[in-house]
């Protein structure tokens, strides 16, 4: 039986080959479009035991630097440090220009971030010289920069240029995502400023996950009647925080998702529907030599269930080839998305939709082989 | 000599059930076409909506945005003063200075996002003649007031007409909702610049400072001399310019992605249609023998199996037109990627985009069609006939 269905297939070479074409094509979208979703939901980055602390009016309103030493009170505290997002543009507005670009305090920053790993003696010069910048791996690849060059950004947020010296290098294994940013120190900012003592965000490490919440709680209370009230959250929530804002993308996303699933289903159907016309007379024959019903609807199931996972695969083979091709350039090019990888649950979205569209669009001409009466089918010979 | 269109049309009718099931795969691609175009025109509409040639809009040398501008309301009085700028009947002249802040609230669905919250001085109105009341009443200076923009409100429970609300370290009570003909304004939420200053503690600053002119010409005029003064430190465009900026930069990549998608869903479509023209070809191998016999030549029966590919893909853009329909309208939000604000807009499915989409079918239904056609027109007479 498997061995007549695979004849069939080969049978119509074509239509297979176009069926399959456009199967595979709608697979490759979908895993597209769940690889993006991924990648915007993408809170891999963020550690357990890590809470933000930030004002509770929006991201664009700072704290005073005098937070710093109350919130280091707070029990279940083990260390804290402070993240100012400067922005800034580097040579012209381009998004390939854009990344992020932070202040922050390399006396404290690896006490919170223990991820990023640079060399002790980089971190040493880092530390030493006001006016140097540590950048990731990912970052320094893709404009070509050594240590020791200067670049210059110009102020946007902040209305005061920045001139930085690069002083090292970091890495976070398994993260790369993470090493397209650049942090400089927080103090060459506040001096060019004349010392407003802001901060955007406060980082803080808490002993242990379980501790959590009990930190969260502590540390809006702590600020709770003071003239800037503050919003903790753990940096997970705080990542998601963003795609919040986009609204309703996960639903559009879902829209176009569906729409391009039933799009293959139509077009599977119509190909089923028209084999099985095709085949009438040959079902009339194998009953004739008795074979049953079911071997019937076994036979033409399988032929869409065939051409549903085979569409299916080569979809997401070429969804998997594409992205790994071209994912550096991607996330050189559209920082906003990250570095975009196929997740393993939409292979598995892939594959189990290719089944489901095979068997839902072989239902019908199925059933109505295995009723076909003998003499009816024979007859339509002519 | 051409064959007539009623052998392609009863065709179609023949063979309904393979029609009508390519016809409903083209018309999802056209559904999908349809909807992202419609998402991003109601985008640009709602930018579009939001500036006026002529009115120039100042802000601090650097700054992408409002939200990222800032500076003391003494260089807006300076402005405001600048020859051009024009006055109403009163003798005061149509500049406001606006301090624009964002407050995170939280929509109807549980999500949260930052809002856009306006303080303006009482020439905004004039100098914004779209925005006008259309429930309650102005704010009153001094009283802890504000009115919201209409979509705004019908989107944010905290926000309905007469809900008090805590903003920075004020009670705030909405006494109105306005319309700014569907333009940004309609995100966002307007009181008095000092009450919203003293609230955050913004007092005596600004971070905008918009200015009406006569006409378009006086604009850009202002608009090179405020740009001339380099001691100033403060940057002017008109204020169409500046949200045509943050229209590319929120909508360019729907259109984009949309456009990419739709293009590729069309390709897998195409291959359908092309397995549904060559299933015709094949079963109307004598017709066609008998068609080429009778005298029709090669490119009579190429013609006639294209037009029909091309109505299929006609049939299936009108289907997709009928679907799009309830799109028109539907009310959404998203994020000003310029400003880091809520902007709202509505779906709009323009007759152009319509348009566009039944094209994209018929595009879809003869590139399909195009290789069977061909195979057709092709084939030897006596081969044809023997089949």
């Amino acid at each position: 039986m498997t061995k007549l269905t695979l004849r069939n297939l080969l049978r119509n070479k074509r239509r297979t080959f176009l069926t399959v074409g456009s199967v595979s094509i709608a697979i490759f979208l979908l895993c597209l479009l769940l690889t993006m979703l991924a990648s915007m939901q993408n809170t891999e980055a963020s550690v357990e035991n890590r809470v933000v602390v930030r004002s509770k009016i929006s991201l664009t309103f700072d704290l005073p630097e005098s937070y710093w030493e109350r919130v280091k009170t707070l029990p279940h505290v083990v260390a804290v440090t402070a993240l100012n997002w400067y922005q800034g543009v580097y040579i012209d507005d381009r998004p390939e220009h854009f990344f992020p670009r932070f202040t922050s305090d390399p006396e404290t920053i690896f006490d919170v971030f223990p991820e990023y790993q640079i060399s002790d003696a980089e971190k040493t010069t880092w530390r030493a010289e006001r006016d140097s910048f540590i950048a990731g791996q990912a970052l320094v690849d893709k404009f070509g920069w050594k240590i020791g060059d200067r670049i210059q950004v110009k102020g946007d947020i902040y209305p005061v240029n920045i001139n930085i010296v690069l002083r090292g290098i970091f890495h976070v294994p398994g993260n790369p995502s993470q090493e397209r940013q650049i942090y400089f120190h927080r103090r060459y900012l506040e001096e060019a400023m004349d010392n407003p003592g802001i901060v955007g965000t406060y980082w803080l490490l808490v002993d242990s996950p379980a501790n959590v919440p009990a930190v969260i709680t502590a540390a809006e209370a702590m600020f709770a009647n003071s003239e800037m009230q503050v919003r903790a959250e753990t940096e997970q929530a705080f990542q998601l925080s963003f795609l919040e804002m986009l609204g309703n993308v996960r639903l559009l996303f879902g829209a176009i998702g569906t729409a391009v699933i039933i799009s293959i289903f139509f077009i599977t159907a119509n190909t089923m529907a028209m084999i099985a016309r095709e085949r009438t007379t040959e079902v009339a024959v194998l009953k004739t030599l008795g074979f049953r019903a079911h071997h019937v609807i076994g036979m033409v199931l399988g032929e869409s269930v065939a051409v549903g996972l085979a569409g299916a695969a080569l979809g997401s083979l070429l969804a998997f080839g594409l992205l790994r091709m071209t994912a550096t350039k991607m996330a050189d090019s559209y920082p906003f998305f990250g570095t975009l990888k196929l997740p393993p649950g939409a292979v598995a979205l892939a594959i189990s939709t290719g089944i489901v569209v095979g068997l839902l669009s072989g239902a019908l001409p199925a059933m109505t082989a295995a009723r076909l009466r003998i003499a009816e089918g024979i007859r339509r010979v002519a | 000599m051409r064959i007539p269109l009623k052998y392609n049309v009863r065709n179609l009718i023949e063979r309904r059930g393979t029609m009508l099931l390519t016809i409903a795969s083209i018309a999802f691609v056209v559904l999908v076409y349809i909807g992202v175009l419609s998402l991003s025109a109601g985008l640009d509409r709602a930018f579009g909506e939001s500036g006026d040639p002529r009115n120039v809009i100042v802000l601090r040398d650097g700054a992408h945005s409002e939200t990222e501008s800032g500076f003391p309301m003494e260089r807006h009085r300076e402005m405001a003063a600048l020859p051009g700028v024009e006055h109403d009947a009163q003798g005061n002249p149509l500049a406001s200075g606006e301090v624009l802040i964002l407050q995170i609230l939280t929509r109807e669905n549980g999500s949260e996002t930052n809002v856009a919250l306006r303080g303006v001085e009482e020439a905004a109105f004039g100098v914004r003649p779209k925005v006008r009341i259309v429930e309650g009443r102005r704010f009153e200076p001094g009283k802890g007031e504000v009115i919201v923009g209409d979509l705004l409100a019908k989107r944010f429970p905290e926000l309905q007409m007469g809900r008090e609300i805590l903003f920075g370290r004020i009670h705030f009570r909405v006494v109105g909702l306005f319309d700014a003909g569907g333009g940004s304004f309609s995100s966002e939420v307007w009181g008095a610049v000092q009450d919203l200053g003293n609230a955050f503690q913004r007092q005596n600053y600004c971070s905008s400072s918009l200015l009406r002119t006569a006409s378009e010409q006086d604009a850009k005029a202002l608009v090179a001399r405020i740009e001339g003064d380099q001691r100033l430190n403060l940057q002017a465009q008109v204020e169409p310019e500046y949200y045509k900026s943050q229209a590319q930069a929120t909508g360019t990549q729907f259109v984009v992605l949309g456009t990419m998608l739709a293009i590729m869903m069309a390709f897998g479509a195409c291959f359908a249609a092309a397995n549904t023209m060559y299933a015709q070809v094949a079963a109307r191998s004598a017709e066609i023998g008998t068609l080429r016999a009778l005298g029709y030549p090669r490119r009579s029966v190429l013609g006639a199996f294209l037009l029909e590919a091309a109505f299929l893909g006609a049939l299936a853009g009108l289907l997709g037109v009928l679907l799009s329909l309830p799109l028109n309208g539907i009310t959404t939000g998203t994020t000003n990627f310029v400003t880091f604000s809520e902007i709202t807009f509505g779906l709009r499915t323009s007759p152009q985009i319509l348009l566009q989409g039944v094209l994209l079918a018929i595009a879809t239904g003869i590139l399909g069609g195009l290789v069977p056609a061909w195979s057709a027109a092709r084939r030897p007479i006596a081969t044809l006939l023997r089949e």
